[in-house]
């Protein structure tokens, strides 16, 4: 096995149950993933690519086969590892923005902070700054319904990337958003990449977009890789 | 996460379902309320009697009594020349060993524990009264204030002094007119000489026990004031006659029923002798130093320790009648919490996303209920006070005009403040379980899905 990657999954497999049936939602995928590398995933609805995400991400754990990120199986931690592991080296974007509607998008910013014992002046200060740079600043004290779709998924990033995490994961962030919209936030992503080297692995069902940004393609068709291109 | 952000996320979170909180809160205060009142009402009537106990001095009263199995050796050491030997293995208890006593550190009065009942009569009026025996020595040694008249002199005497209270009843006005009137004691005692004889021919034929009336007339010679069974001395009767008289009297003792054969017998001594003490803390020293020289002794701190347990049964049974209230107040916490948890599942998902683990999740919602239960705790503290304050009134209102003291029915101590409020957050904790074990149960995959 090759230890210069930074995710790397072997024959990452996970099956659902619904009562007697079993569903395979990720067969034996093997996915290898270098330090700064934008990886772009995509498939059908159903072919197992948010299923994957949330392996990658620690919210869920896999049926079989192993997760290694930064040379340390993830597939093995228990729950309040995989905490941590959200908390520190993971920052998530999803496709609905997930934001808590209650919250002003400063206070959502600040959310991760909260269970990582910062305390409040700081969580307040680092969020201003983070909202800041997606250029959000304006904003802050708007709740996710007074914002515009685009706006509520630059608050959705700017929260991913509060705890300086080593990865981005992003699920559709823009399924959501029209295509202008679309542009803007994967234009932010990339920058991020590029910039600041963050890995950042973008699920999406647009393949022009992934190709206009990602490293690599890889093709997800029925929980199982069906193809893998090298972008450059 | 910190202990001011649990706190500052808990009150947050309830604010923004201000009705729901409310009405869960209003249950716990509803709950901590009741149990609050009714247990500073069980304490406020131990407070009160523990103080009625101590304002009539009786955990300062020790008991002094000759041992049954001794009355008759003391028969035997009639001859003065034995006696001073059977002194010193056992003291009679006589005037002069009142006196001794007296100089004991502690001991602030002693005298002879003798109180008969009998029937007074006075012109029309005819009422039974107990009648304490006080011999003229202890009575002229300042321990009675007068208010008319003086003491009686001889232990002879067919004199007899009487307490202020009586005199309202006997119709007499100024305490000064009441002296030298005449006073008829009547004493019931059994009686098996030739006299009595119809009455011991039925006691023969099993009808009761044979006895008779008799009569004796009295002088008053003097009008004490703060007699009677509430008075702070220790004299606990109306009336007070001389040694020497009551003995002449066929009486039945109403301390215990075996001094009717006893005493009688007993020529010198009486059976039992009062000691007051300045203090409580004096009892036990001199019941042992009692008890060593032979006698039983008899205190009222034996009681109390009886009196805790009814205390304690009655504490649990208050206990039972509030938990009643907090049981359903609970239910309605574990039903705020399940519906708060169920709002905000989706709020769940995105804490795990964002790197709770499901100890924050627990907590989150553990501190919610405790933050629930503390504020029950402390409106609950303040409605049972205010309800007590009421009931108090209600209760004075009443019982002054029925003639009572006016008095403080409630008592709040203030572990009973503190741990009223201490059971509320930990109620409401343990009814929070359920729903927290709940919450951190949730799928993170499942919850960031739904909508």
């Amino acid at each position: 096995m090759d230890s210069d990657y930074f995710v790397e999954t072997k024959d990452l497999t996970k099956t659902y149950s619904s009562g007697r049936i079993k569903l395979t939602a990720l067969s034996n995928v093997n996915i290898y993933l270098k330090k700064g590398q934008f990886l772009g995933i995509t498939g059908a609805s159903g072919s197992g690519k948010s299923t994957l995400m949330n392996l990658l991400g620690g919210l869920d754990k896999p049926s079989s086969g192993t997760i290694k990120v930064q040379g340390k199986f993830i597939s093995e931690l228990d729950c309040d590892e995989l905490a941590l592991y959200r908390r520190y080296q993971v920052g998530m974007i999803f496709q609905s923005f997930n934001l808590v509607s209650s919250y002003t998008a400063l206070e959502n910013v600040a959310f991760p902070l909260l269970f990582a014992d910062v305390p409040k002046k700081e969580r307040m200060k680092r969020a201003a700054e983070i909202l800041n740079m997606v250029g959000l600043h304006e904003r802050k004290d708007h709740r996710p319904a007074e914002l515009s779709g685009g706006e509520q998924q630059r608050v959705a990033i700017a929260r991913a990337l509060i705890n300086h995490p080593k990865i981005l994961l992003a699920d559709e962030p823009t399924g959501n958003l029209d295509s202008k919209t679309s542009r803007q936030i994967t234009q932010i992503l990339a920058d991020l990449n590029k910039n600041q080297g963050l890995t950042v692995v973008m699920i999406s069902h647009e393949e022009s977009l992934l190709a206009e940004y990602a490293d690599d393609i890889v093709h997800l068709c029925d929980g199982k890789i069906a193809e893998q291109e090298t972008n450059s | 996460m910190r202990f001011s952000d649990y706190i500052e996320q808990s009150f947050s979170n309830l604010r923004k379902k201000k009705l729901r909180t409310f009405l869960t809160t209003f249950g716990v205060v509803i709950g901590i309320g009741a149990l609050v009142c009714m247990f500073a009402f069980g304490k406020g009537m131990q407070k009160n009697m523990t103080e009625g106990f101590n304002k009539l001095e009786l955990f300062n009263y020790l008991g002094v009594f000759q041992r049954s199995e001794n009355n008759k050796s003391n028969e035997s050491t009639q001859d003065p020349n034995s006696q001073n030997e059977a002194d010193r293995r056992k003291r009679l208890l006589d005037d002069d060993f009142i006196i001794e006593l007296t100089k004991i550190e502690g001991v602030e009065w002693a005298f002879p524990e003798i109180r008969f009942l009998a029937m007074i009569r006075y012109q029309e009026e005819e009422e039974f009264s107990l009648i304490q025996v006080l011999p003229a020595r202890i009575c002229q040694s300042g321990i009675v204030n007068f208010r008319a008249g003086t003491y009686y002199t001889s232990d002879e005497e067919y004199s007899l002094i009487i307490s202020d209270s009586l005199l309202h009843r006997m119709d007499i006005k100024k305490p000064e007119e009441a002296i030298g009137k005449k006073i008829e004691v009547s004493t019931l005692a059994i009686d098996f000489s030739l006299d009595n004889i119809p009455n011991i021919l039925s006691f023969l034929r099993g009808q009761g026990l044979p006895f008779s009336r008799q009569s004796y007339t009295f002088t008053i010679v003097g009008v004490t004031e703060r007699m009677g069974m509430g008075g702070p001395t220790l004299i606990r009767s109306g009336v007070c006659i001389p040694y020497g008289t009551s003995k002449k009297m066929k009486k039945l003792p109403v301390t215990s029923i075996s001094d009717l054969f006893v005493s009688t017998q007993q020529t010198q001594g009486y059976s039992a002798i009062g000691i007051k003490l300045t203090s409580p803390k004096y009892v036990e020293p001199v019941r042992k130093r009692m008890e060593e020289m032979g006698f039983n002794t008899f205190s009222l701190t034996d009681q109390i320790e009886e009196i805790k347990t009814v205390f304690i049964f009655m504490d649990l049974f208050l206990f039972a009648v509030g938990m009643i209230a907090i049981v359903v107040a609970s239910l309605g916490i574990i039903n705020t919490m399940v519906m708060s948890i169920l709002e905000r599942y989706k709020e769940i998902g995105i804490m795990k996303a964002v790197g709770a683990s499901n100890k924050d999740v627990k907590k989150i919602f553990l501190f919610e209920s405790g933050v629930i239960g503390f504020m029950g705790g402390i409106f609950g503290l303040t409605l049972g006070w205010i309800v007590s304050v009421i009931i108090n009134v209600v209760i004075n209102s009443i019982a002054v005009r029925e003639g009572a003291p006016n008095m403080n029915y409630f008592s709040f101590p203030w572990w009973l403040c503190l741990g009223s409020i201490a059971f509320s957050v930990l109620i409401s904790l343990i009814a929070g379980i359920y729903p927290t074990v709940r919450a951190a149960k949730i799928d993170p995959v499942i919850a960031l899905r739904h909508d």
